[in-house]
């Protein structure tokens, strides 16, 4: 087990993701010759690159897509992974980070909304048990909803690293020496943060307010074949 | 047996009720008789899917889960050691998110999910979106699955050989597919000089036929367009032979001569051996050569267990297999990718662990032997108990390992002289009886000195004792002289001190 750093500590930490495997969430959104490939998926760091290749290849024959795919896939997650690589290295801000994650996904037929709170500090977090737990307690049935929830929260987190990076950055350049005011300027600039301390000032009492319940309340809905025709001709016709 | 299974088969039928593992493609047992069979052994359930013993509500819903038999040793209930070998990066506790636990889920998900739908064939993709987990992991257990027919192997839909059977050469795929199709019973095609009988419709091939090198097998174009060929093949796997080019491919002894004459001189360089054959492409050289019977190929496997030198000299003469072959006389480590089939036993004895390997070589070497394949057999034999006692055990495994070689091939040369002239084969025994004989003269030879040897240390022991027997005799009077010696200085010693008493008592009286 790895031990916690405290809540308080304004060290910075070396980037990495912050759940107990450092797993990169990978999105794909391929369009070749009409035809569009949507998918989503978590790469394990420590693979060689070799694999992308035959990941690439296998993806395409299962799926039947013309050969063009396959490089295209490739190029994509190679991209995407450089780019994560490029964040390793470099330090983040861990202050009190206690992160809202926003669920809002359409699997096949299942429509998911929920919000909850996670702790950005925690590094043995998983993002897989939780789906996991999720799908149980809720009764899904798709056995693919699982990961994609794991994955929307990875997918979350990783901006929420990389908006901390950044952070780190512009107050290492902006306050040289100035170790003190590392704290507001981290629990300022990263909006998404929430501080705790101002949260329960207020009442004392760690119950919500009643106007947030059906916001942190999971929703889970079963769609018809027409709803889900016409969510997804709407999602096409959005980044167009 | 006549199929070779291997080595991972030889585990004792397992104990599982409810997997009812197949030989490699054989008829699928009817469901009625299968339960029938399996119904006992269950306590009160009848016999249901694999995952959970409920009970279903009539025998005919039940669902029989088809396994190759060399999976048998795979149980949902936990992580065997075949596992543990073959996706070592689980186990070695290297990277966080690679444990046993994560394995088990991956496999038992994937397993699960094609136990749904067996009929059909369960891809990656559909796999990878189903589980949360990182998507190499699942590829690396999917395709373990896969090759090991746990997953997407229905007999009904053996559409290709599992991976690590392509890897053999065909040789080895004689052996293993013991065809129970349709066209197995029609002797492969009788190759008249002039004349091909079609293998499943036994009429004359006129225009052109199709022939598959995979199985040896011809089919006349309307039986292959009606597609009236075996399970195990496609419609890829056979080459179109025209028949006016058809003289050119029967093999005369002449050309075998060449062919073997080439390869024990410019061993593995084919080009050159093509040339020497003459008229025929390197690939028609390789094909045949590897068609062979093994007569050859067992003198040149037998000198590897032997250790000693005298004996690879003479092998080495009489082995017509690649000269690189011979060369190799030491320790060379097993996975020699030079020849095919020995990287392929490496491959599988690696796989299966030492321990079954040595114990399938045994049973494959005694199975032979009661075969009695020409006298090359007993040679090895004979040969085998001789110097059984001076084999180090890191020798012994590389015996056992091209003992299992040699079984194979002369398993496969079993099934494949029906096919090839007898005269080939014959040409080659020939001359084993001699190398026979000069090999037991040196034998004889080699014995008598040693024998001398013993005997004339015998005779030097002998001496010594008959010497160390004397000087104790010596010893034992002077003993005796010394006590003699004693005994008289005493008596004089109390002779004296009488008279000495005497002596004082006179002179006091007197």
């Amino acid at each position: 087990m790895k031990p916690l750093p405290s809540t308080s500590s304004k060290t910075p930490v070396k980037f990495r993701m912050p759940t107990s495997e450092n797993l990169v969430p990978i999105r794909l959104d391929i369009e070749v010759d009409g035809q569009r490939f949507k998918d989503a998926f978590t790469w394990n760091l420590s693979d060689p690159d070799s694999e992308i290749s035959v990941f690439a290849k296998r993806t395409q024959k299962d799926l039947k897509l013309p050969l063009a795919f396959a490089t295209q896939i490739a190029q994509s997650i190679q991209t995407q992974l450089t780019e994560f690589r490029s964040y390793q290295g470099q330090e983040m801000l861990t202050g009190e980070k206690i992160v809202p994650i926003k669920l809002d996904l359409r699997v096949n037929h299942t429509l998911i909304k929920d919000q909850f709170l996670w702790d950005f500090n925690n590094f043995d977090s998983d993002p897989e048990e939780f789906a996991k737990t999720f799908c149980n307690d809720l009764g899904i049935e798709d056995p693919e909803v699982g990961p994609a929830v794991a994955f929307a929260i990875r997918e979350q987190l990783y901006e929420i690293a990389i908006q901390s990076v950044a952070t780190a950055r512009e107050s290492r350049n902006a306050k040289k020496g100035r170790r003190g005011e590392y704290s507001s300027i981290s629990s300022r600039s990263t909006g998404a943060a929430l501080d705790l301390m101002k949260l329960f000032s207020n009442r004392y009492s760690v119950v919500r307010k009643r106007k947030e319940w059906d916001v942190y309340e999971p929703m889970v809905d079963i769609l018809s074949n027409e709803e889900v025709n016409a969510l997804e001709s709407m999602e096409e016709r959005k980044p167009r | 047996m006549a199929s070779l299974e291997p080595p991972a088969a030889v585990t004792p039928p397992s104990s599982k009720p409810n997997l009812l593992p197949l030989p490699s493609p054989t008829i699928i047992t009817p469901s009625a008789a299968a339960l029938a069979a399996v119904a006992p052994t269950t306590s009160s359930s009848s016999p249901a899917t694999l995952s959970v013993a409920t009970p279903l509500p009539t025998p005919s819903d039940a669902e029989l889960v088809h396994i190759p038999s060399y999976s048998r040793w795979f149980s949902l209930d936990g992580i065997s050691e075949c596992e543990i070998r073959c996706l070592p990066e689980f186990f070695d506790s290297r990277s966080p998110s690679r444990n046993p636990r994560a394995y088990k889920y991956i496999r038992d998900s994937i397993i699960k999910q094609f136990r749904r739908n067996p009929s059909s064939k369960i891809t990656f993709t559909e796999v990878r979106k189903t589980l949360a987990a990182d998507v190499i992991s699942i590829r690396r257990v999917f395709d373990f699955l896969d090759a090991w027919g746990l997953i997407n192997y229905s007999p009904a839909a053996l559409s290709k050989p599992l991976k690590w059977e392509e890897k053999d050469s065909k040789t080895s795929q004689h052996a293993a597919d013991s065809p129970a199709g349709p066209s197995s019973d029609s002797t492969p095609p009788v190759r008249e000089t002039t004349k091909w009988l079609c293998g499943s419709c036994k009429s004359v091939c006129s225009i052109a036929c199709f022939a598959s090198d995979k199985c040896d097998l011809t089919l006349c174009a309307r039986c292959f367009v009606r597609g009236n060929y075996r399970v195990g093949l496609s419609s890829s796997d056979f080459r179109r032979v025209e028949i006016s080019d058809e003289m050119k491919t029967d093999w005369t002894e002449k050309e075998t001569m060449q062919l073997l004459e080439a390869v024990m001189h410019y061993g593995d360089d084919w080009k050159k051996v093509a040339q020497h054959v003459g008229g025929r492409s390197e690939k028609d050289c390789i094909t045949h050569f590897i068609k062979l019977p093994m007569g050859e190929k067992l003198a040149g496997s037998a000198e590897f267990g032997s250790g000693i030198n005298k004996l690879n000299q003479m092998k080495d003469d009489n082995s017509s297999n690649s000269s690189s072959s011979g060369k190799r006389l030491c320790l060379s480590p097993l996975a020699d990718a030079s020849n095919p089939i020995m990287a392929q036993a490496a491959f599988l004895s690696a796989l299966a662990g030492t321990a079954v390997a040595e114990a399938a070589a045994q049973a494959a070497v005694t199975a032979v032997s009661k075969v009695g394949h020409g006298e090359a057999n007993a040679h090895f034999r004979s040969l085998h108990g001789v110097q059984g006692l001076q084999i180090t055990r890191a020798l012994r495994r590389q015996v056992m390992s091209y003992v299992f070689l040699y079984s194979d091939a002369s398993i496969t040369s079993n099934g494949s002289n029906k096919l090839k002239s007898s005269e080939e084969a014959r040409s080659g025994v020939n001359t084993m009886p001699e190398e026979k004989v000069n090999v037991e003269e040196e034998l004889r030879t080699v014995a008598m000195v040693q024998m001398k040897h013993i005997q004339e240390k015998i005779i030097h022991f002998e001496e010594i004792d008959s010497q160390i027997d004397k000087e104790w005799k010596q010893m034992e009077q002077m003993r005796d002289i010394l006590f003699y010696d004693q005994l008289n200085l005493l008596k004089h010693e109390r002779s004296i001190r009488k008279t000495g008493q005497q002596a004082a008592e006179g002179t006091r009286a007197g």
